[in-house]
């Protein structure tokens, strides 16, 4: 199917029946403007308010903005794969095995 | 709330009217990810258009579901089967899969559920989706003309019945009783 959506802000809050204006009070914004460049994917929230929006919708982070965690998820495990080679390239002793099993965890860990 | 299944076909479908259009998006027959009218204030098909493509730029669907027009039971004006024609010829080309629904096909998946006239359908829907139910129009008089909000109701039972004829029939109007009898009685394409 074609990717996730950046995010699905429009339909949590459409789902709970709440308006961009009542979502901007909510956030502590002053008006829905904002809100609705979320919601069109033309802005990426802060921590802050990515945070807030898990408190709104009762719903966490990897579902609210699906498209956006599944792109970190990517980069940052192609970040991982990185580090291992450049780790299993240098000396070998307890602590870089720990270290390797860590990093394996992530990449090998299931979306 | 629950979330919603993302392993699905993302849906795009569309039910022009004499002032615009009314859409939903789904991701799977469980999941309405977003519903409206456009109201374009006028017959006009280029500002339809024009809103249609901002729908296709936003949601990037991978199928968008139309009224078979050439069905013999379509009672769309002129201007409505050539803006359903001209979505189409828009869609293509962006590698989006374009199905046309017939009402026959709607009427066939709704009519088991005791939904028989278009309100009633539209009530199933609402019930399928209770975020749809706010929106419900009350039953329409003979002398009052249709509530644009039906348009919703109807891009709604187009994208269900799509649906239904794919793959995930099962999943369809699950709180009906007669649902696992229903999905046995339709083939499946």
């Amino acid at each position: 199917m074609a990717s996730k959506l950046e995010n699905y802000l429009r339909t949590y809050r459409r789902r709970a029946g709440l308006s961009q204006g009542e979502i901007a009070l909510l956030l502590g914004t002053a008006s829905g403007t904002r809100v609705a460049r979320y919601e069109r994917f033309n802005r990426e929230p802060g921590l802050h308010t990515a945070l807030a929006f898990e408190i709104i919708f009762h719903a966490p982070a990897e579902d609210l903005f699906a498209g956006l965690y599944d792109r970190i998820e990517r980069e940052v495990r192609h970040r991982a794969e990185l580090v291992v080679r450049k780790l299993e390239a240098g000396k070998q002793d307890r602590l870089t095995q720990h270290k390797l099993a860590a990093l394996r965890a992530i990449m090998n860990r299931p979306s | 709330m629950t979330g919603h299944r993302r392993e699905d076909h993302r849906v795009l479908a569309i039910d022009p009217t004499s002032r615009g259009f009314g859409f939903v998006v789904l991701e799977g027959p469980a999941s309405l990810i977003d519903w409206g009218t456009r109201d374009t204030g006028r017959a006009d098909s280029n500002e339809a258009l024009r809103r249609i493509v901002d729908l296709l730029d936003q949601y990037g669907p991978d199928a968008v579901v139309l009224e078979d027009t050439k069905d013999p039971n379509s009672r769309r004006c002129r201007r409505v089967r050539e803006l359903i024609g001209t979505i189409k010829a828009t869609a293509a080309p962006r590698g989006i899969e374009v199905a046309r629904i017939s009402r026959m096909q709607i009427r066939a998946l709704f009519s088991p559920a005791g939904a028989t006239t278009k309100h009633r359908i539209a009530s199933v829907v609402a019930e399928h989706f209770p975020e749809l139910d706010p929106h419900l129009p009350p039953p329409r008089k003979a002398w009052m003309s249709e509530d644009a909000r039906m348009s919703i109701f109807d891009a709604a039972a187009f994208a269900l019945t799509f649906y239904f004829h794919r793959d995930s029939a099962s999943e369809f109007l699950n709180t009906k009783e007669n649902a696992s009898q229903e999905t046995s009685n339709h083939p499946r394409h």
